[in-house]
């Protein structure tokens, strides 16, 4: 149940990264810190909040997690607009290296601002671990399946039956001739980018609840293997991301429950590794070919 | 026969030899250097020598990445971690080999194998990656860095977190700085050949490449491949130089240091990743105050390159293309100009067709590599201009020096050989050939071999054929038609067919390109690129220009000097930004009457009065 909940996790960060390559073919390296500055949020707001004490009411870790959302919404927002959006149509390279400067200037200046001290966090009221089944959840597992399946539906519901979904859809497909359609891409990429800031914020504060530790430098695995979860599931496929999500927590669980938990890391590049040898386009996704 | 077999084995080996001239030369020098200076306790520089060793260091790594992040257009991101592949297996064997090892064989055997190493580790995780699209590879290579970290950090073997120590000091300054000059060598001659070609092709356009029966992923390996070996050698070096290896050294901030450096410098410059490399390795040595916000600063300066200029500082240029810009410039040429004299010397030239004087008492310089515009306004006379100056027409009266010689009585192709190339308002393509060959005949006066020797298929004409497909694939390329080689002229899309002008322009080996309204017909984003274009022309191929046009902001944003035509009459003559606000030129675009508004405008803004 722990790689269920880990696995949650991932995919929550994976659809970021998905839908975003979706409309941009973009990989967009600065999400796992975006992920990172939703638990930095997080920490900050219950330090104020609540003092240090590491266990606020539940109106409190909501309230807490909401605001994290919101302002990893407007980083977002301004991460495309400033960085990307005057590069889009340059060649990939250049978006990529611009994506990997903002990862970067997230992380260091992150170090810079906030010191790179490791700080415990914890948002969720603490709670006895439940028996289900004859198996013992933790109490932050089950708030991080349930949280993350809620959130998995309503994305779902967005994308698939809505008319901002038929329009990122859209986009993704064409953008030229989405924008013949009076789609305002624009806009469509925005909300792309800050819907998967918001949903990397929740993963943010759930992450710091499970492994209960906040430091600048922590999006960058987590972040890393969210990408190996959204190619698995075969990226741009927001399915895909949260099958390769729950995949991929699951495989690092097992892998550390049977070996030495440091060989944990290893995994995710290996099944990466694999899955591009195997079946590049991904689980659930489909071989597209180059247009010529 | 046997005796013209041996006469070219000689050549060959004599060529072979010269080739690697100056490493031979560089070693010596190194070595006196190193005995004289840096070992020498008098001058106590060993703290610079220090600092001059970890620069070579990064040079190689900088040089090496530049083969996949530059040349190739892939992005690798984990050049550390073939770097502690290479620096791991090279200590773990200097560590267990002799302890004597005079003559460094045994150092050298260990470099190259933890080289070797490192490129077998590239073909692994190159092979599978390097097949997809571009951005799979940073990942990989990202992970593939975080593997080799945790894999050493948990092998007890390697030293685990602690890492390796002591490693016997062999490698030092003379070494070091041996190895660069031969990654420059390595680098510059395989950017020079057709393999080199096939690297830029990749990057360019991959489809094209491919059509061009370039085996782009097999390229793609091979960058990758030398690269990693490349980045082995920094390793062995800098594990045999500092004496001790650690994991921390290796993380991802390591890699991203040397992307940094690569991308800085100029994607596919090994000029700019060698300054790059040596400026991001001392710059640190002296803001030690700012050391937090070194990667801020990286960060921010990567990004805002992007943004201003997404090709690096130097962009592609490269040092020696200076020199040999220079050294072309000095050859003797038929009736060679100095320098600075006039390329182009058109002194009160008129040409009256009947009655009407199409072009009257028109004067006009054109020093080497200048961007001169002709603007006026339809029937002015500009296009009647550039029929003279190519003997289209001859003057009426006048006299029109080409290179310093006078053209009357020459025919356009004798003008054409002296160096002046032109493009048609209407294009005037070879229509019915393909694009390949509409250059490839352009190129037809440089060459020497008589008719008889070409049928015989002589030596000098299979050097010259390839010299000219070479050559026509190069400016086919240059001027992004390398898809369109074998298409033919008349099939390609308007601005590709003004473009292909241009290249076959440029075939003819021109010291002067007149353009004639080179954006008519073009959209806003193409005129843009057209703009990059045409100064890329001058700065790559050296030439002046002269350029007709009707859009004034191409004009004003590439031309250094404008002339003004009106009714054949020369108006106005200046920089770009005298001629926009000079009245008559305002007038005779405008109408008098505007004219004199747009005056009143200025003067009751305050303006001169």
């Amino acid at each position: 149940m722990d790689g269920v909940s880990l696995g949650a996790i991932y995919a929550l960060i994976a659809l970021g990264y998905t839908m975003v390559y979706g409309v941009l073919q973009l990989i967009n390296f600065a999400h796992g810190d975006v992920f990172m500055l939703g638990s930095m949020i997080g920490w900050y707001a219950s330090a104020r909040w609540t003092g240090e004490s590491q266990h606020p009411s539940i109106l409190g870790a909501v309230a807490v997690t909401l605001l994290s959302m919101v302002l990893c919404g407007c980083v977002g927002f301004v991460i495309e607009r400033l960085a990307y959006r005057p590069l889009r149509g340059a060649p990939k390279i250049n978006s990529l290296i611009t994506a990997i400067g903002v990862s970067f200037f997230l992380e260091y200046g992150g170090q810079y601002a906030f010191g790179p001290n490791p700080r415990a966090f914890g948002v969720l009221p603490h709670r006895p671990p439940l028996h289900l089944f004859g198996i013992t959840i933790g109490y932050v597992d089950v708030v991080t399946i349930v949280i993350s399946v809620l959130l998995m539906v309503v994305l779902q519901r967005i994308v698939f039956h809505s008319r901002i979904g038929t329009a990122m859809r859209a986009v993704s497909w064409n953008p030229s001739v989405a924008a013949l359609m009076g789609i305002n891409i624009d806009f469509i990429i925005s909300f792309t980018f800050v819907l998967g800031s918001v949903l990397a914020a929740v993963a943010g504060i759930l992450y710091a609840s499970k492994y209960p530790s906040v430091h600048p430098l922590m999006g960058l695995m987590p972040g890393l293997k969210a990408f190996v979860a959204a190619v698995l599931g075969g990226i741009g496929n927001v399915p895909g991301a949260m099958l390769g999500g729950l995949l991929l927590g699951l495989a690092e669980q097992l892998v550390s429950g049977y070996t030495s938990s440091s060989w944990r890391d290893a995994v995710a590049f290996g099944i990466l590794i694999l899955i591009l040898l195997i079946k590049p386009s991904g689980l659930l996704g489909k071989g597209t070919a180059e247009k010529v | 026969m046997a005796g013209l077999l041996g006469g070219s084995a000689l050549r060959t080996t004599g060529r072979a030899a010269r080739s690697w001239l100056p490493f031979f030369i560089a070693v010596p020098l190194l070595v006196l250097l190193e005995q004289k200076i840096a070992l020498n306790p008098d001058y106590g520089l060993e703290y610079v020598f220090q600092n001059i060793n970890h620069i070579g260091i990064a040079i190689i790594l900088a040089v090496s990445l530049n083969l996949v992040n530059g040349l190739t257009g892939q992005f690798s991101i984990g050049h550390a971690g073939f770097m502690a592949v290479g620096g791991y297996v090279s200590a773990v064997m200097l560590m267990r080999g002799p302890q004597e090892d005079p003559y460094r064989i045994f150092f050298v055997l260990a470099v190259l194998t933890g080289a070797s190493a490192a490129a077998l580790a590239g073909w692994i995780v190159g092979k599978p990656s390097l097949r997809l699209r571009g951005d799979y590879l940073a990942i990989v290579t990202l992970g593939f860095g975080e593997i080799i970290r945790v894999i050493i950090e948990n092998t007890p073997f390697f030293g685990g977190a602690i890492g390796l120590s002591p490693i016997p000091h062999r490698a030092d300054f003379a070494w070091i700085w041996g190895v660069v000059i031969i990654t420059i060598l390595v680098a510059k001659r395989l950017r020079d050949s057709t393999h080199g070609r096939a690297f830029l092709s990749v990057r360019e356009d991959e489809v094209a490449a491919e059509a061009m029966g370039i085996d782009t992923t097999g390229y793609k390996v091979r960058a990758f491949v030398i690269s990693a070996f490349f980045a082995g050698v920094a390793g062995g070096l800098s594990g045999a130089f500092e004496g001790n290896l650690a994991p921390q050294s290796f993380t991802f901030v390591r890699s991203f240091e040397i992307v940094a450096m690569v991308v800085l410098g100029g994607m596919g410059s090994i000029t700019g990743s060698t300054i790059a490399a040596t400026v991001l390795t001392i710059l640190p040595e002296y803001l030690r105050a700012l050391a937090n916000l070194r990667m801020v600063i990286y960060s921010v300066a990567l990004v805002g390159l992007m943004l201003v200029r997404p090709r690096g500082l130097l962009g592609t240029t490269e040092l020696w293309d200076y020199w040999r810009r220079f050294r072309a410039r000095g050859k003797p040429r038929p009736a060679a100009p100095a320098v600075n004299e006039a390329l182009i010397d058109v002194r009160s030239a008129t040409i009256r067709f009947g009655g009407l004087t199409a072009v009257s008492d028109f004067s006009l310089q054109v020093k080497p590599r200048e961007l001169v515009a002709l603007i006026g306004p339809n029937g002015a006379g500009k296009t009647t201009v550039f029929n003279l100056l190519t003997g289209v027409y001859p003057p009426t009266d006048g006299n029109i020096c080409i290179l310093g010689r006078d053209t009357r009585g020459l025919s356009p192709h004798a003008i054409a050989h002296l160096g002046v190339a032109r493009t048609f308002q209407n294009i005037r393509l070879f229509k019915e050939l393909s694009a390949f060959d509409n250059v490839r005949i352009a190129c037809h006066h440089l060459t020497r071999e008589s008719m008889a020797a070409a049928v015989r298929h002589g030596e000098l004409s299979g050097v010259e054929e390839k010299w000219i497909a070479e050559r026509s694939h190069e400016l086919l390329e240059v001027m992004g038609l390398s898809a369109r080689a074998s298409e033919l002229a008349r099939n390609l899309p308007y601005g590709e067919q003004r473009r292909l002008e241009i290249a076959r322009a440029l075939a003819t080996g021109p010291q002067v390109l007149l353009l004639d309204e080179p954006a008519a017909g073009t959209n806003t984003k193409e005129k843009q690129e057209l703009m990059q274009l045409i100064r890329s022309i001058r700065d790559r191929f050296g030439v002046a220009i002269v350029l007709i046009e009707h859009d004034m902001k191409l004009v004003m944003g590439v031309s250094e000097r404008i002339l003004v035509l009106d009714h054949g009459v020369t108006i106005a003559q200046g920089l770009p930004r005298e001629i926009q606000s000079n009245p008559k030129v305002i007038e005779a675009y405008l109408g008098e009457k505007y004219a004199r508004e747009h005056a009143a405008q200025i003067a009751a803004a305050g303006g001169p009065h």
